[in-house]
């Protein structure tokens, strides 16, 4: 098997992989997000003591940000048998 | 076979808001269990327990100016006619275009008073008082027709519109044929407007429209089967665009027990099998437990799509029978009919 002796590139490659798990996560949540704050606004609207609950509720998608953000950080700093790979 | 259709990406999210919105209102409007409380209640105490309710505006403002039943009464309704502008005013999109083809309905009940007003010599401030302006015509454009001076005029005001084919029909006579003309003309534009656009929320409110035709047509074909009438007249009243609309106009004419029996094996039969017999004395009890099968129609569909506009109609139907319970109680209480007739006509849910 080859290996790619380029330590740059890797490493590269690893950030922007990092960049994606911590990017997509925000976009799925955002969609996610969307409809649950305007039900809320809606509900709020109606019944302004529903606010905390509502606000609660509309941040339970922001949960998976921290997946992709900890995903991105064991990529960056934490993904041992890469370092075997980009070590010369 | 049923083709699936899957929603637009997206798309389901313009209803978040205003499903939200009624799934807030829904729980408060007036539980069913106090009817019975109402009926048991004297008039100026069910007025004062209407003000406890969403109703207390309408009832602090009119109250200068009605007592007793009419209070109430004129207070349901312009409760109603703002909650439904409010419903058309804070959607947007689809949403609204859907709402307001439903609203319409609303028009065609405010040109029925008003020509039925003019019909029997009312004058236009009595007129304007019984006009719920929740559709599409606005107070103001409304008080201007009930000004006019002959029925004539009032059908010429509307010439280059919709309305003027089903307002054509008036014969001079009686306003029957008109009423009738009015009422399918609403279904006719429903369908064109509605079914024209292939949209899913539209498809979802036809599959309830129809449904709502078919039970209207149950409930004609329940009282002029009951009292013998020819099968070429009940065809005439009934209104096209339902989903059994065939089968329901094959059952026009028939014998009363055999139109029942031929009832059987339907959805809504189940919620009338008990009460449902030969020898019924009146159909009020029947038509009060079809209305209320529509009512859990539209609230079932809404769990299978929570987010489109089900919950919406749902909610506007759920408010129609609110107030229009209430004004049986309230009309009923005045007119001194015993408990039980009122209960008959009450339809809960």
């Amino acid at each position: 098997m080859a290996v790619v002796a380029d330590a740059g590139v890797l490493y590269g490659l690893l950030a922007v992989g990092a960049g994606l798990a911590t990017g997509l996560a925000g976009i799925g949540a955002g969609v996610g997000e969307q409809g649950i704050g305007a039900a809320v606004v809606g509900v709020v609207a109606e019944e302004p003591g529903f606010l905390g609950k509502g606000l609660f509720l509309m941040l339970l998608p922001e949960t998976l940000i921290i997946f992709g953000l900890a995903v991105s950080l064991i990529l960056m700093f934490a993904w041992t048998p890469f370092a075997a790979i980009v070590t010369p | 076979m049923p083709v699936l259709r899957l929603p637009k990406f997206g798309l389901p999210v313009k209803y978040a808001y205003i499903t939200g919105r009624v799934r807030a209102m829904k729980t408060k409007l007036i539980p069913a269990e106090m009817y019975a409380r109402m009926m048991n209640m004297e008039m100026a105490e069910i007025a004062r327990y209407l003000e406890e309710t969403q109703y207390k505006d309408e009832i602090d403002a009119l109250s200068k100016d009605y007592s007793g039943v009419d209070l109430i009464e004129h207070a349901t309704f312009a409760n109603l006619a703002k909650t439904f502008r409010k419903l058309e005013e804070v959607s947007i999109d689809e949403p609204s275009f859907l709402i307001l083809e439903y609203l319409r309905r609303w028009d065609v009940w405010n040109i029925k008073t008003i020509m039925r007003g003019k019909f029997y010599g009312a004058t236009d401030i009595e007129i304007a008082k019984h006009l719920v302006p929740a559709g599409e015509l606005s107070a103001e454009y409304l008080e201007e027709l009930a000004k006019k001076d002959s029925i004539t005029d009032i059908i010429s005001a509307f010439d280059g519109t919709d309305y003027s084919s089903a307002l054509a029909q008036y014969d001079g006579k009686n306003l029957a044929s008109l009423e009738n003309a009015l009422d399918k003309l609403y279904y006719f534009r429903m369908e064109r407007a509605v079914g024209g656009t292939l949209s899913v929320g539209g498809g979802l409110l036809l599959k309830y429209v129809r449904r709502e035709v078919d039970i209207r047509n149950l409930i004609t074909l329940f009282r002029m089967n009951k009292a013998g009438v020819d099968a070429a007249v009940i065809l005439e009243n009934l209104i096209p665009g339902g989903k059994l609309h065939g089968e329901l106009s094959r059952m026009a004419g028939q014998p009363f027990g055999e139109f029942l029996r031929g009832l059987e094996g339907y959805p809504f039969w189940s919620s009338i099998s008990d009460i449902a017999s030969a020898d019924m004395d009146a159909v009020s009890r029947v038509e009060a437990r079809l209305k209320a099968y529509l009512i859990r129609y539209a609230w079932a569909l809404s769990n299978y799509h929570p987010l489109s506009i089900l919950p919406v109609l749902g909610y506007m139907v759920s408010k129609e029978t609110e107030v229009s319970n209430i004004r049986k109680i309230v009309r009923g209480k005045e007119a001194g009919l015993p408990a039980e007739l009122i209960e008959e006509q009450v339809v809960v849910a």
